[in-house]
Parts: structure tokens; sequence; C-alpha cells
């Protein structure tokens, strides 16, 4: 084998370079953040492989310590964006999927600390207003500037308050800052309304479904929102279905419609979407627990 | 041989008897009565949280005679619709507001009169007195009141300050339409507002035709019309009323025992409901305060003699319609008037 040696003056510049490159990384990062930062390849493929997860119990039981290990990873890393979305996205999910309609006190603190990670991406993205009790008008002047890479940060800050607020439905302080979450939302869609498949559109088609229009409900909004979530994931997110008959058609008194998209959820294939099986799979968990309820609402 | 033939007897009757039992219909006290009962209180919100409590209530005490279903959010319409199906037999009962009210028994609205109570103490004083009229005008109109709730004192949330009568007449004050309350309050004060339906009112706000709008704190959040106001006036224009209905025709078929239960636990419910009210009321003020809405204090006129000629100018004009007559009227001001005097009384009369 034929290595050529660097001359003796390469390999001192080298030996300089290193040291210095090494000197700048250990003064801006200690070792842990750079195991962190190192490991983060492998946190967006357990995500990958989270979301593409059929068995429920499985997905149930991995992602307490999944949450636990993002929370230590963050202990040494506490200013590292895409960990703190992963760890907003996973508490999300985790309350949403498996705690919320058994438990719905621990699920609105487990919203809560999803929107503690979130609301710190808002900030270390730049904003410097507090997105759940700036008066709207400030709100909507802030994110005015927002471009397509605070998206995220806008989404899950979005997401995680507006469901512990729905967790919270009695506290007023919840309730007033809804309209904080719309603001925010409607950038979101005005940025990018595929992002995070579609999701902002699932917010804004419960939010107008979900009340009477004295409270500022609008069925046809609603209905516009919901099929532009369709649209975006060629009608494979069962998700849509599943919120489209919880709050819009509950709201509507549509029986039939309610009764007829939830047996569709349920008789949809399970490979339909193969990259969000997992969401798809709560769906369907979640559409039989409706269904059960179907004589007590209409 | 006698004593068996007897028994025999016996035995027979026995089983014959228990045979007609078995093949009766089941008596009025066996049979399970379902409340249908609506209200535009979103679910998960405090107040439907207390109806959900009075209903286990029922439940439990009824020993699963009575059941509720509760139909939160509006489902089934605004207060107009939910009195027609409740006349249809579609629904038996539901939680009113002032609006409502006023096509249930409108004379109860006396306590929604125009700057007429001072303090919550005044309130609930009057509304003891005034009762048993209302629970019998209710009755006579086809409805059993099981409780009694407020939406509490209504401000004035506005775009710009108000800080007297004339600052009213140049704004663009939204009127909810068709309401008799509202009109001869407007009426009254010399003022053109701008009749919209209540399900309008956001959205008018954002475009400008109207920059004023009357609501108690928790309506302006919940309605989310605080975000597009930025003043409140710190006098309130008017109590909102409430109450807990069932037609009567539901009532009277219930067994004497159930319609005691739904009684005496609609009173407690509608109680509960009351304080909860005045508390989220007070906490929606401090919030909307923290979130950057101004409190306008001490508008001139609107705490001087003028209000009370406003009030007595909106009283005249429904009596002229019929709305309320002047025997109510007058009433109320007896009671308010005696309540007044009996606690300057009190206050001269607390020993140092």
């Amino acid at each position: 084998m034929n290595i050529r040696q660097p001359s003796h003056k390469t390999a001192s510049l080298l030996r300089v370079t290193c040291f210095i490159g090494a000197a700048l990384l250990l003064a801006g990062c200690s070792t842990g953040k750079l195991v962190v930062r190192g490991s983060q390849t492998i946190m967006d493929s357990g995500i990958v492989a989270m979301n593409s997860e059929t068995d429920l119990q499985l997905a149930r039981a991995a992602m307490p310590a999944n949450l636990k290990l993002m929370e230590g990873m963050l202990l040494e890393d506490p200013e590292n964006i895409d960990l703190l979305l992963f760890a907003a996205q996973g508490f999300y999910g985790y309350s949403y999927g498996f705690i919320e309609t058994e438990d719905p006190a621990r699920a609105g603190a487990l919203y809560r600390r999803c929107y503690s990670y979130a609301r710190r991406t808002f900030s270390l993205r730049g904003f410097d207003i507090d997105p759940e009790t700036a008066s709207s008008d400030d709100l909507q002047a802030t994110v005015a500037s927002a471009g397509k890479g605070d998206v995220p940060a806008l989404f899950w800050t979005a997401s995680c308050l507006g469901k512990w607020a729905d967790m919270n439905r009695d506290n007023i302080a919840g309730v007033a800052g809804l309209s904080n979450v719309a603001i925010l939302m409607q950038r979101v869609i005005e940025l990018d309304d595929s992002y995070y498949y579609g999701a902002a559109h699932l917010f804004f088609g419960v939010y107008y479904g979900g009340l009477s229009p004295m409270f500022g409900g609008d069925y046809a909004l609603a209905e516009q929102h919901f099929q532009r979530a369709a649209e975006i994931n060629h009608d494979n997110l069962l998700l849509v279905d599943l919120l489209h008959a919880e709050f819009l058609d509950r709201q509507q008194l549509n029986q039939a419609a309610f009764h007829q998209r939830l047996v569709g959820i349920l008789e949809a294939p399970d490979d339909l979407y193969p990259q969000m099986a997992l969401i798809n799979a709560i769906s369907k968990h979640k559409a039989a627990l409706l269904l059960e309820h179907e004589g007590d609402w209409f | 041989m006698n004593s068996a033939s007897s028994l025999s007897k016996k035995l027979l009757t026995g089983l014959l008897l228990c045979i007609s039992t078995l093949l009766s219909t089941p008596s009025q006290a066996e049979r399970i009565y379902t409340l249908k009962f609506a209200t535009l209180a979103p679910a998960g919100t405090t107040w439907v949280n207390l109806l959900h409590e009075w209903a286990d209530e029922v439940r439990k005490e009824s020993k699963g005679r009575l059941l509720f279903r509760i139909y939160p959010g509006g489902v089934h319409g605004d207060e107009p619709d939910v009195l027609k199906k409740i006349r249809f037999g579609q629904l038996q009962g539901g939680a009113f507001t002032g609006y409502g009210i006023g096509q249930i028994y409108s004379p109860t609205r006396v306590l929604e009169l125009p700057f007429l109570f001072n303090d919550v103490e005044e309130i609930d004083y009057v509304r003891k007195q005034y009762m048993p009229d209302i629970e019998q005008g209710y009755r006579d109109n086809g409805y059993e009141l099981l409780g009694w709730m407020e939406v509490g004192f209504v401000y004035f949330f506005s775009k710009k300050p108000i800080v007297s009568l004339d600052d009213l007449k140049d704004r663009r004050i939204w009127n909810w339409q068709g309401d008799p309350m509202g009109k001869a309050f407007f009426d009254a004060s010399g003022l053109s507002p701008v009749p919209l339906s209540i399900i309008d009112v956001y959205t008018s706000l954002s475009t400008g035709l109207i920059d004023t709008v009357y609501a108690p704190p928790l309506g302006a959040i919940a309605m989310q019309w605080f975000t597009k106001t930025s003043y409140i006036t710190d006098v309130p224009m008017a109590n909102g009323i409430g109450s807990l209905v069932v037609s009567r025709r539901f009532f009277q078929n219930l067994p004497q025992d159930l319609q005691k239960i739904l009684k005496r636990t609609g009173v407690a419910t509608g109680e509960k409901l009351i304080a909860a009210t005045r508390k989220d009321n007070t906490e929606g003020l401090e919030i909307l305060q923290q979130r950057g809405m101004q409190i306008v204090e001490g508008a001139e006129d609107l705490e001087t003699g003028e209000v009370e000629n406003i009030r007595i100018r909106a009283g005249e004009s429904l009596m002229a319609n019929g709305y309320i007559p002047e025997a109510v009227i007058d009433k109320v001001n007896n009671w308010l008037k005696d309540y007044r005097a009996g606690k300057a009384k009190d206050t001269v009369d607390v020993p140092e």
C-alpha cells in the first residue's frame, strides 16, 4: 500500500488547523452537544420508523422512552431547535394518540410540556413576544416578518398551545389564547400550507367546524380546510375524515355523514399510507371509540 | 281437603297476580325518561361541565330512571331554534339567556333593564322576591323553570374609548337584531345602532361595519370579540340573565318523585352556575387587561342621573309594546328601593 506521506510543512499546517478546529468545537460545543448532534440522524430515522409503525401497542410502549431520551439530550443541548421540535412533536403525538381520550387532565399537562419545547424554538427563531398572552395585533405584526424557515416553530407552538387550551376549555386564559393560535396557524398556511401533511388546514377545519356560528364557527370554511388537507394527502390520511366526523358532522348534527365517514375509516386498508401508518392506526382506533358514542350525541 | 283446596286457590290467585304484573306495561315508576337538553355553551366549558354534573346527580338519585342527553355548542341551533324544537317535542329542555327567555316569558327581562343594579347583592335580593312570579309566568307559557343562572354584567367593548354618552353617539354600535331589550335601550339613549345577527358580529368588527359591542367579559372572550376591540367601559349597562328550563308537558309527565329530584337539583345547579359565571367574568376581566385591553373608568354621564332617565325611558317603551307590564317594573323598583333603604339603615346601624 503506497500512501503518500504529507510533507513536513503540510503536516504542521494540518496539525495547527486540527488543533484550532478542535479548540473551536470544544469552546462552542460540549462533548454532550457533539454526541447529541452526531446522533441527530438516528433521531430523524427513529421518527420515520415511529410514524410508519402499525402496531399501536408497540408504539405506545416505545414512545415514553424515546421522549425521555430526547429530554435527556436537550439537557445537553438546550438550544437545539431540531431536537426541541422533535420533542414537541413527540409529546404531541403521544398525548393525542394514547392519552387524551382516557385521561384529559394528564394529556393537558403533556401538551403543556409540548408547548414549553415548541415555545423555545419560537424564541430561538427570534420572535420576541409571548404568543400566549400577546395582544392579537402585536402577535400578528410580529409574525408578519416570519419566513418559510420559521414554519416548524410557528406550527408546533400553535399546535401545542391549541391542544393545551382544548384540554382546558374551562380555563378562561386558555380560551382567550385560542385567537393567537389561529393567528400563528394562519401564518403557517400563508407560508407553506402543506407543512406537516397540511395539518394547519386540519386545525382550521376543527376551529371553524367545532363551534356554533355564534362563537365564530363557519361550516363552509371548515369544509374547505378539510378538503384541502385531504387533497394534500391524496385522500390517504384518515385523520382528516376522523376530525371531520368528530367536529363538523357532529356540530351540524349530521348523523348519517358522521357514521359513514367513521365506518369508512374502519374499512380503509391498513397499508393505505405506509409512511403515516401510525396516525392512520390511531385514527381507526379513535373512529371505533367515536362510533360507540354515536347514540349519545345525535 | 278443604284446606288443600283453599291453598290451591291462594296459589292460583298468587300465580295470576304474578302473571298479570309481568304482562302489564311498565308502571310510571319504572319507566325511563330521557331529557334532551340543549345549550349554546361549548363542550368542556365550566357551564357544560356543571350541566354534566347535574345529569350525573339526577341519574344517581333517580336510580337511572331519569337520564339527560346534553347537546352543547349550539348543535341544535340558536335559542329560538331550540325553543321551536322543544315545542315540537324534539328536545325537552335547554339553557337560555335573556334573548330566549324573552320568548318564554318576556316580563322576566325586567331584570335586564339598563343600569338597574349596582352590584350582585341587589341582583340576588330582587331576583329572590320576583322568583315566584317568574316561575308562574314560565308555567303559564308551557315551561318549567328548573334553575336560575346569569351571563353577568354586560359592558361596552369598543375600538375607541367611550367616556360619555356623546361618545356613544359617534360610534357604530351593534344591536342584537330582533331583541326588544336592545332596541329599547338604544331608542331611550337616542342612539342609532347597527342591527345585526350575533353570528355576524365578529366579521362586522373586522370589516369596520361596527366598532362597539356589548357583552359580559366571558362572552367577549368566548366569541373572540375582544380581539377586535381595545377598550372596556367600566360601567355595566345591564345584567344578563339566564335559565335552565324544561317543557311543562315533559315535567308534568314525570312521576312526582322525579319532578322533585329535577327541580331540587336544578335549583342547586343554577346556584353553582351563577357562582362559576361570576368568578369567570371577574377572571375574564383580569385576563383581558393582561392582554392589553384598557378599562375606561369614570365615564362621566354614564355614572350620573342620565342613566336613570335612560332606564325610565327604556322601561316606558317596553311597557308600551307590552313586553314588560308596568306593574312588574313598579314591583322591581319598589324591591330595589326597599333593599337600598335597608342597606343604608344597616350601614348606619353598624356599631363602630
